[in-house]
């Protein structure tokens, strides 16, 4: 097969994919800039990429105003931990998902999709009378609670679809080859799978940092707020929003995201090498 | 190795962050301390969100923990989105803070389910002479006073001076602005591309609930869930002279489908040579106009039957199952001094409830920034029978919403509005 690419046709390649990342990186360009305009230019109709007059006052104000490296700190241990352990209880379930038949992988399928279609305001009332009673209102680890278990069959799901892709045979050459069990888990399906890992972490993680309405109702002291609701508290009543503030807070909040991605990013690449070398 | 390495490090990380979890989060105690022996403790759900009414809130709850040792109020600070959901929560949950700071059309529902404290013994004759009868009104379910009224807004006029001058428009300065008149401006201050008008209506129902009483509307008669619905000529009044103002070219129809925020930007650039806004924004106004931009507040608008329009009040109300509704009580008397009032609704740019109060604000503002047109539009306002439906909030979002933009476009005619609204209540 012949994969010479001429320069001209590479330039164009390259040419499409400066336009398609400016195109996606635009909103974010966007909160950038309408972080550093002063409330005046932001209500103006004289619209302009690039500030008029450079005004670091709002993320002054985000900073100060909110609490938000509070919430941030708050967000992220929420976000963390709560990752580790949808990753630590849905990993060995989604192996035998993918790998075991019968009526109880069945009837667990059944559950993960019946998950799904529950409105969250459905369940906040007896969520709420059940951590109340159990005293985790307003603490982290209550939140945690809650956004493992409701982020867990999603990913169990998404994790069961990546155990399902890697070959049986492997597993049958290794134990030929005379590895134990949980040398062939550990040795074999784990790096083989740490792409999927990789990907369920990521979606696990943003699914913690950006959720809004659990937090809002259970966490009800300004210390325990996480970063959504301190950048909603720049959203007032009668209409009144910190147009600025909120554009630099918003800006704050997505850097640990942004850390964290490109984190993950290198693990899901080494992940996918790994595995291929591997298999 | 390296993986067995990160979900061993990643492990550790969630057992210590869940341990820095467990540390730094208090659990909850809703009833304060209940100690017969030691102060008892309030907490106070505010919902203040401008820099300076948040540190007004903070100052007046410090003045009332100096003066008042044995009754200790902790101020938690919340914001307005999503707050409905959060007390409907904590209200089944019984673990509402002491105090609510709250909006009136929202509070109604939550004395409808017997969740509020009936303030009626706890306010003295004095305090309840400083504001009106409407307002009372609108905070007074089944008899019982369920909140007491803080700050309100009222819709009001913004003009350019230039473009009214320019316009030969001699500028209104009286107590009230009739209809006409107002309809006279706009004619005469429609040049070219720019309108006499720029009126947000993207969300139209508020507006339409609040000023339509200018012309007699009442929509609503009745409490709870006996409560029915008429659109006659009173409730039409309002979108028909609006309808009339864009169909006539005096009013720029890109305008209606805005928010109030998106039509203060053409306002700005000379788009528009009046709009009509919430009476806060004249603070945003004074804050956001370019240099040179010369903008007055004209006299409250006036239709058939007077200025009066709907009052919609901020409300500080108690919860019935607070261990200490006494002390609660007490707190939100103190709160709502006229003093305190005056302080937080300057901070905040809304129009106190109480009548010293404005007369304190009018003498410490100079009238300035639009305050005597704002505070004057806030002394004629009136009850407002939609607080009392049940199920107003789903009419105003599925039905009323809907039925009122289709009418400003054009869509369906008065019979039409008339019927949409009044069917989509009996539904």
């Amino acid at each position: 097969m012949n994969t010479h690419i001429s320069p001209l046709a590479r330039v164009g390649q390259y040419a499409l994919l400066a336009v398609y990342v400016v195109f996606l990186a635009f909103p974010l360009l966007w909160l950038v800039s309408a972080s550093f305009k002063s409330s005046r230019e932001l209500m103006s109709l004289d619209i302009s990429l690039l500030p008029k007059e450079f005004h670091p006052d709002n993320y002054v104000i985000a900073w100060n105003q909110q609490g938000l490296v509070g919430s941030a700190w708050n967000s992220l241990i929420v976000a963390v931990c709560s990752m580790v352990l949808v990753i630590a209880l849905s990993l060995p379930a989604a192996y035998a998902f993918a790998r075991f038949r019968g009526w109880l992988r069945t009837a667990g399928t059944g559950w993960i999709l019946v998950s799904q279609v529950f409105p969250v305001i459905l369940i906040i009332i007896p969520l709420f009378l059940i951590l109340r009673d159990a005293g985790l209102v307003n603490t982290l680890p209550g939140l945690i609670l809650v956004y493992t278990t409701y982020t867990m069959p999603f990913a169990l799901w998404m994790l069961q679809g990546f155990a399902a892709g890697i070959p049986i045979e492997l597993e049958e050459a290794a134990a030929v080859d005379g590895a134990s069990r949980l040398r062939t888990l550990t040795k074999v399906i784990f790096p083989l799978l740490l792409p999927g890992i990789a990907a369920t972490a990521m979606f696990a993680f943003v699914s913690a940092w950006n959720e809004f309405f659990f937090a809002l109702v259970l966490m009800q002291t300004p210390e325990n707020y996480t970063l959504p609701i301190a950048l909603k508290m720049f959203i007032g009543g009668e209409g009144k929003v910190a147009l600025g503030p909120l554009a630099a807070g918003a800006v704050l909040a997505t850097i640990p995201s942004i850390v964290f991605f490109s984190i993950m990013q290198r693990k899901l690449v080494s992940g996918m090498l790994a595995g291929s070398v591997k298999g | 190795m390296k993986t067995t390495k990160l979900a061993a490090a990643l492990l550790a990380a969630t057992v210590g962050l869940g341990l820095a979890a467990c540390g730094g989060a208090p659990a909850q105690n809703p009833g304060g301390d209940t100690t017969a022996s030691g102060p008892v403790s309030i907490t106070f759900q505010s919902l203040s969100d401008q820099p300076g009414a948040i540190a007004a809130t903070k100052e007046i709850v410090e003045a009332w923990n100096t003066a008042n040792p044995n009754i200790k109020v902790e101020t938690i600070q919340a914001g307005w989105d999503g707050v409905y959901d959060k007390l409907t929560t904590q209200f089944s949950g019984k673990s509402a803070p002491d105090v609510i700071h709250y909006e009136a059309a929202s509070i109604l529902p939550f004395a409808a389910d017997g969740y509020l404290r009936d303030l009626s013994k706890d306010i003295s004759p004095d305090a309840k002479a400083e504001i009106s009868d409407g307002v009372w009104d609108s905070v007074t379910y089944d008899g019982q006073i369920i909140g007491v009224p803080t700050e309100m807004q009222t819709y009001v006029v913004f003009a350019n001076k230039k473009m009214l001058t320019d316009a030969g428009v001699t500028i209104p300065t009286g107590d009230s602005m009739t209809w006409e008149q107002f309809t006279q401006i706009a004619q005469q201050a429609t040049k070219g591309d720019a309108k006499g008008l720029g009126w947000g209506l993207k969300s139209p129902t508020a507006t339409m609930m609040a000023l339509g009483p200018i012309n007699g509307a009442t929509f609503f008669s009745g409490e709870g869930d006996k409560v029915d619905i008429s659109v006659g000529e009173p409730e039409i009044a309002l979108p028909k002279a609006i309808k009339g103002l864009a169909d006539a070219g005096t009013l720029d129809k890109t305008s209606l489908t805005q928010s109030g925020g998106d039509v203060l930007k053409g306002f700005y650039a000379g788009k528009y040579a009046m709009t009509v806004q919430g009476s806060y924004q004249a603070a945003n106004i004074a804050k956001d106009a370019p240099d040179g931009f010369e903008w007055v507040e004209l006299p409250p608008l006036q239709g058939t039957k007077g200025t009066g329009q709907a009052a919609n009040p901020q409300t500080l109300s108690v919860n019935i199952d607070s261990k200490h509704g006494a002390e609660a009580a007490k707190f939100v008397a103190f709160f709502t001094e006229p003093d305190n009032m005056a302080k937080l609704n300057t901070a905040d740019a809304l129009i106190p409830a109480s009548k010293t109060a404005r007369e304190k604000i009018l003498k410490d503002t100079g009238g300035k920034d639009g305050w005597d047109m704002t505070l004057k539009s806030g002394e004629s306002l009136t009850s407002a029978p939609y607080l009392k439906a049940n199920s107003y909030a789903q009419w105003k979002d599925t039905v009323a919403t809907p039925s009122f933009q289709k009418y400003l476009t054009g869509e369906i005619d008065d019979a039409g509005l008339k019927s949409a609204l009044e069917s989509g209540w009996k539904r």
